[in-house]
């Protein structure tokens, strides 16, 4: 295909990843060095009520034609991302930090430092609890009867396919306070509150996790284990290897691209954790990078703060991306 | 030999059943409850068996006009996938048949794109929209969805089109149709199974969105999942439990869908991660 032809049919996807991907991503990098506080100015205002009429005096801000604030913009430079490293020792931007954040002594809570610590964390739990597990459900569904698998599959898929939200509401059904499993719990013995507690509600995050993304792992497994290659097997068990062995020398290596693949995907997509940070925690001692710029672009109702977690948070997923965009470039490099 | 082999099978699929059962636990509790009262839903000690009621949909869908949400859900959805199939086949078509290196490093440029979280967008959409006058829209919200899975829209369709051979598009040219003719008239018909397929992981993505939508959205034009979001902070019992009818209600078609896309399914999910 001529170059011609390969820009204009791929225009309209191009053009609306530039508008609204790309574009995006540059305001807020804009954005992330600014503070637009509104223009106030001070109003007399007569208050008619039960006990007389009074006149007041207070800051409205100013508005312009179409009724929008008329808004005070200024450089502010490093000091949003100062601020949320945990590196500020005043407020700069002379909001108040939002009580509920559990800091250290002093102010300037490690907001984002906290935040990365969490998602790594997560990232790192749930990667070989997928690969492993993925792995044993794919060579245990190879074993199983015609008629059963469709609905085997189907049920395996399930955690997968359910909305996010919804599935991380159900485990906190599940796990709440007067819910199925610590009423089971209590049946011998045990007693965790796990939503009140730090290590127990990262550990639902992390289970959530596990739950949700081990299907993926599954069918892609599953798949290229019907591609094993069965003349090599074959060789393998005439050769008197054991199962272990047929599995480890022959079955394995092949699998091994697919490892890669399943890991990679995961990697990018536990470092945008959101649903289940939302939903068990809260926020409340566990967030994860993207709940921060959540939270504080709707909560602390700070557009150019939440930008500068945005910067950091990309900066963040740049440099677990560069090892592989590296190595691609240089094959490409190679082959030209 | 032969029944140790037969009892080897049988403890396999029963410890693989139980096993599924186990990880389908959360959404079988889900369910039993949406159909009960608070009081019978989160009792202690725990009810196994308590009077069935549909209260709380009836308390949800009508009362609380869910089925606003259920229509915002469908035209959102439809849309998305609608016009990313559209916009995605025509990229992925072409990133399959051009050889030279552009193609190679935009493609790479799209799959970093896929790894953007998506709240760090958020501030600027909210500058963006809000100087455009289409904040609070569905055609916002159509638009940014669209936009955010290209990346991935066009990558499965890419892996669909590049087992399509190129003799077939040369055949049509050949007989005389242009480039795009033979596009729509050769390639598309053929390429009909790996289009539902992506169109299936569009609507997907599209169904289940939340952060994106419960950012943007607002009110009457939120979607079933931005809806629901009170109930993660339920403190009323009554929105609680609705909540939980609200969950179930969105779980309902994604059960109907894997019980009859399953194929198409596992063929996307394994799609350029598989060779052949």
């Amino acid at each position: 295909m001529k170059r011609k032809s390969f820009l204009q049919f791929s225009a309209p996807s191009l053009l609306l990843m530039l508008a609204l991907l790309a574009f995006p991503m540059l305001m807020t990098l804009w954005l992330s060095v600014c503070n637009c506080t509104p223009q106030m100015a001070l109003v007399t205002v007569q208050q008619t009520g039960p006990f007389g009429a009074t006149t007041v005096t207070t800051q409205r801000a100013k508005v312009d034609a179409t009724g929008r604030a008329l808004l005070d913009c200024s450089f502010v430079g490093l000091n949003f991302y100062r601020n949320i490293l945990g590196m500020d020792k005043s407020n700069a931007n002379g909001n108040e930090t939002s009580p509920t954040k559990q800091g250290s002594a002093g102010d300037g809570y490690n907001e984002f430092i906290g935040a990365l610590r969490f998602t790594l964390l997560y990232t790192i739990l749930t990667t070989p609890f997928i690969l492993v597990g993925g792995l044993a459900m794919a060579l245990a569904m190879n074993h199983v009867t015609h008629r059963l698998k469709g609905l085997f599959i189907a049920a395996s898929l399930l955690p997968f396919i359910i909305t996010p939200v919804v599935g991380a509401l159900s485990i906190k059904w599940l796990f709440r306070d007067d819910g199925l499993v610590p009423y089971l719990l209590q049946q011998v013995g045990i007693q965790v509150f796990w939503m009140a507690q730090a290590w127990s509600a990262q550990l639902l995050v992390i289970f959530y996790g596990i739950w949700h993304v081990m299907p993926f792992a599954f069918i892609v497994f599953y798949a290229g284990l019907q591609g094993v290659p069965q003349d090599s097997l074959e060789a393998a068990r005439l050769d008197g290897a054991s199962r272990w062995q047929q599995f480890r020398y022959v079955t394995l290596p092949h699998l091994a691209s697919l490892l890669v693949f399943v890991t990679l995907i995961h990697l990018m997509d536990a470092y945008r954790v959101f649903e289940p940070v939302l939903v068990l925690t809260r926020g409340a001692f566990t967030t994860s990078v993207q709940y921060l710029t959540y939270a504080v672009l709707l909560e602390e109702n700070n557009a150019y703060k939440a930008s500068a977690a945005a910067i950091l948070t990309l900066i963040g997923i740049g440099v677990l991306l560069i090892p592989l965009l590296r190595r691609t470039w240089r094959e490409q490099r190679g082959s030209d | 030999m032969k029944s140790s082999t037969i009892t080897a099978r049988i403890a396999l699929h029963l410890g693989l059943g139980a096993w599924l059962l186990l990880a389908c636990l959360p959404i079988f509790w889900m369910v039993l409850i949406s159909l009960r009262d608070y009081v019978d839903a989160f009792s202690s000690p725990l009810k196994w068996v308590a009077p069935i009621t549909f209260e709380n949909y009836r308390r949800l869908w009508v009362a609380q006009a869910f089925y606003l949400n259920f229509f915002n859900t469908a035209v959102v959805t439809l849309s998305v996938v609608t016009v990313s199939l559209t916009v995605g086949c025509l990229a992925g078509y072409a990133f399959s048949r051009y050889r030279g290196s552009l193609g190679f490093w935009l493609l790479l440029v799209a799959l970093a794109f896929r790894a953007i979280p998506h709240s760090t967008l958020l501030p600027a959409f909210f500058s963006m929209f809000d100087a455009m006058g289409i904040r609070n829209t569905i055609f916002a919200l159509v638009l940014v969805l669209v936009a955010i899975n290209q990346p991935f829209t066009i990558w499965m369709l890419r892996s669909f089109f590049m087992h399509i051979p190129a003799e077939l598009d040369e055949a049509a040219q050949i007989d005389g149709c242009t480039r795009a003719q033979a596009f729509r008239r050769v390639i598309v018909p053929v390429m009909w199974p790996g289009i539902v397929t992506t169109g299936l992981f569009s609507f997907l993505l599209a169904y289940n969105d939340f952060l994106l939508s419960s950012a943007l959205t607002n009110g009457e034009k939120m979607t079933m999942p931005a809806a629901i979001a009170n109930a993660i902070t339920a403190e009323s019992e009554t929105l609680l439990m609705q909540g939980v009818a609200g969950a179930v209600s969105i779980t309902i078609p994604l059960i109907l869908l894997v019980a009859f896309f399953q194929k198409q399914i596992v063929s996307g999910l394994t799609q350029g991660a598989v060779k052949g």
